[in-house]
């Protein structure tokens, strides 16, 4: 049993991109973003109800930027509660009813000041990752003294996966594994390969759900419960991970490139100087049948 | 014979689980008691409660001892066992003849009301009164909690200026803390003597089982003041609420809670209050048992006071204690011999007899050890373990000597008058497994007091026989 020392902090990072979400509702209209955040909202109260030390931080991951929904910045914290009326009125724990209502109303804000411009219509899946990550890291040097912290990111993927932000999402990944912060992901509609990664990495479950009506469900039954009670539950089995890189010159995932033997940087096509760390692959190339440095390598 | 009365703490899963499935049932009715509750669970328990939140049907309990793996079979028993001892699961008959569980359907209604939403309010919003002219910050609630509180403790030392209501006193004869004799004033008992060394947090919650135990005796419903209590622990620090609708016997509830600093009204008469941290850490000293390590340190050091960790010891047998506090001079004085007394800090020795002295009061060891351990100064916690274990290992030590000694009650016979005699008896005795002690030289034995009517009877016969 946890004891009392022990924080459970746990960040749900929403994917909230709005031209997915649009898409979405003309083909599924019963499910749509709020009923998403519906959902995250039953899940957050849950971990909060779970115990008193228990934290929770939200993040929604935008286009071009992510919000934090919970605790936000016109927050003033729950001690100092005294002069905002929003408890709901009805039977629910005022500090939940608190705490949904700052959700709902960030999440307002940062829908009614949305402006996609350009192309850009990627979810900033990373970014928020690595706010994530920092907020993780602020919460536990903020701790008392002989207090522990327990951490994790949930992810509800929404949109499809940007090769674009290979790189940086590598590096939260590995931050994340480092700090041992487990990446859990809910996936739900197409596969991610890089969440797979992040999840297999850290140590985190991947679910692609196969119902998003029942999205609540699915998340207090398997992401609910923490790393320690996961070792005693059934839950479902590992997906299979999709390992494929993406190559540094142009984003595609591939499965069979050639990687730079001074930086590890990974090509789709051959090229004499590395763009990365601008090594010279000092070859003669005297016939072009076999060069040398041309070497296969499988990542895996 | 065990001498000494232990004081015991018992938690409120302990506690609920004593009363009756209808008074159980009652409790549910209220979404702060259902949240207290599942609070108090296991942690498997809790994913349990979780899954079947929103589920309707009954499930198989076949389907649900799937749900954990083959090698975590006891702790899903366990879980089982502490649902159904609360009442929270209902095994119910499936179609088919199957066994299935659902859960409480009272208890679910309400957590969902706690978690949710809907339902009616706990209590009037005090918005309702509109600002508070004389509103509290934190930081005075927090000092009105702590002198409250340390007045009762006062009072059960027998500081002088120290003076509680007559209700207040009553209660604490009540819960066997202190002794009162025909006209003198009370006095400390043993069990006062541990209750003091107890955290904050623990202290809170034994009294208040106590003050529960007399609450039905009082006229006073115990729904509604548990109802009332866990109400309490879930409020807003810093927080005004309205006493609007509550009935007579809850607000004398809270004029007693009042005087024990839990929560804080201005007047009497005054219509609103405000929650103390006292009443929000109630329900989560709950779980602490004297057994945890380290883990109350944050809950003593959240009231706020300055009695938030300043002993230092020494592996040399010294205590250091930054405090001004008479109370805490006072309880670190009762397992130690005062050295020093400087304007910010006392300086302790402990000492085998002093120790000695403690446990002959009726504190044990795990008490003392207890004490230090949750009032350990910052720059303690920050080594593993929290307290020298030379220290810690000599005190057990010292309770250990007193312990050689163990008294059994019993009957001695003696004067017998042939060997034969002495032997049938006593193999007799050792056969019924009564026999404590025998010298066969001497033809003595003893046999306990509970097997004494039935060696009494067979040597009767015996004697009739021959």
């Amino acid at each position: 049993m946890a004891s009392e020392d022990e924080v459970s902090l746990l960040v749900i990072v929403v994917d909230v991109n709005p031209i997915w979400w649009g898409q979405h509702a003309q083909r599924e209209p019963e499910f749509t973003l709020s009923k998403c955040l519906d959902a995250v909202m039953v899940m957050g109260n849950s971990h909060l109800a779970m115990s008193r030390t228990n934290k929770l931080a939200v993040i929604a991951s935008h286009c071009q930027d992510s919000h934090f929904l919970y605790p936000s910045k016109s927050w003033k914290g729950a001690d100092s509660g005294a002069d905002d009326a929003s408890s709901s009125g009805d039977g629910k724990y005022e500090l939940l009813s608190v705490a949904n209502n700052l959700i709902a109303e960030e999440m307002r804000n940062v829908m009614s000041k949305t402006e996609v411009r350009g192309n850009s219509t990627d979810t900033l899946l990373a970014g928020s990752l690595a706010k994530a990550l920092c907020y993780i890291h602020r919460v536990s040097k903020e701790l008392e003294v002989g207090q522990e912290i327990k951490s994790r990111i949930l992810v509800i993927k929404a949109a499809e996966d940007c090769a674009l932000q290979y790189m940086n999402f590598m590096n939260v990944i590995f931050a994340a594994q480092k700090q041992n912060i487990l990446i859990d992901a809910c996936v739900l509609d197409s596969d991610s390969g890089l969440l797979q990664q992040a999840c297999d990495i850290t140590g985190g479950l991947y679910l692609k759900i196969p119902q998003k009506i029942a999205l609540a469900q699915y998340l207090l039954w398997v992401f609910l419960p923490d790393s320690e009670q996961r070792s005693q539950l059934v839950l479902p089995p590992p997906a299979h991970v999709d390992y494929r890189a993406a190559c540094f010159c142009h984003r595609n995932l591939i499965e069979i490139g050639y990687v730079c033997s001074v930086c590890l940087s990974i090509f789709c096509n051959f090229s004499p100087i590395c763009t990365t760390c601008e090594t010279v692959f000092k070859i003669q190339l005297p016939h072009m049948v076999k060069p040398k440095k041309k070497k296969l390598k499988q990542l895996a | 014979m065990k001498l000494r009365v232990q004081l015991q703490c018992k938690n409120l899963h302990g506690y609920l689980k004593e009363l009756s499935p209808d008074v159980l049932d009652r409790l549910y009715n209220h979404p702060a008691t259902c949240l207290a509750v599942y609070r108090e669970l296991p942690s498997l328990a809790k994913n349990y409660v979780m899954r079947m939140l929103f589920l309707d049907q009954p499930l198989p309990q076949a389907a649900v001892a799937l749900w954990v793996k083959k090698d975590s079979q006891r702790d899903h028993d366990e879980c089982v066992s502490v649902l159904a001892g609360l009442s929270l699961w209902h095994s119910r008959q499936l179609q088919g003849g199957l066994q299935g569980y659902t859960l409480n359907p009272v208890f679910k209604d309400n957590l969902r009301i706690a978690l949710l939403g809907g339902g009616r309010a706990w209590a009037d919003e005090g918005s309702t009164l509109g600002p508070d002219r004389h509103a509290r910050d934190i930081e005075s609630l927090d000092r009105y909690a702590m002198e409250r509180w340390e007045v009762i403790l006062h009072f059960m030392v027998g500081s002088p200026s120290a003076a509680v209501s007559q209700d207040l006193a009553q209660l604490l004869v009540q819960a066997g803390l202190m002794k009162s004799e025909a006209g003198e004033a009370p006095y400390i008992t043993s069990a006062g003597f541990q209750f003091l060394l107890l955290d904050t947090a623990s202290q809170l919650w034994y009294f208040t089982l106590q003050y529960l135990k007399t609450a039905q005796s009082r006229g006073m419903d115990l729904v509604e003041i548990l109802s009332f209590l866990f109400q309490l622990s879930f409020s807003t620090l810093g927080r005004d609420y309205s006493v609007e609708g509550m009935s007579e016997s809850l607000l004398t509830f809270l004029q007693h809670l009042r005087e024990f600093g839990l929560v804080f009204q201005r007047k009497r008469k005054s219509r609103r209050y405000y929650p103390t941290r006292l009443a929000i850490t109630l329900a989560a000293g709950v779980t602490t048992s004297t057994s945890c390590a380290s883990s109350c340190s944050n809950l003593t050091s959240t009231p706020g006071s300055g009695d938030a960790g300043f002993i230092v010891v020494e592996t040399n047998y010294r205590i250091y204690a930054y405090t001004n506090s008479e109370l805490q001079i006072a309880l670190v004085a009762l397992f130690s011999e005062m050295l020093y007394h400087f304007p910010n800090v006392v300086v302790a020795q402990v000492t085998r007899e002093s120790v000695q002295q403690a446990i002959a009061n009726g504190i044990t060891a795990q008490q003392i050890i207890h004490f230090l351990r949750t009032r350990a100064h910052p720059v303690m916690l920050k080594q593993t373990p929290v307290l020298p274990p030379t220290i810690t290992d000599q005190i057990r030590l010292w309770e250990l000597e007193r312990d050689r000694l163990q008294f059994t009650e019993g009957v001695l016979y003696n004067q017998f008058l042939s060997q034969a005699d002495f032997e049938v008896l006593r193999d007799r005795a050792q056969g019924l497994g009564c026999l404590v002690w025998q010298d066969v030289a001497h033809r003595v034995m003893v046999v306990t007091s509970q097997g004494h009517s039935e060696v009494k009877r067979f040597w009767k016969r015996q004697k009739s026989h021959t």
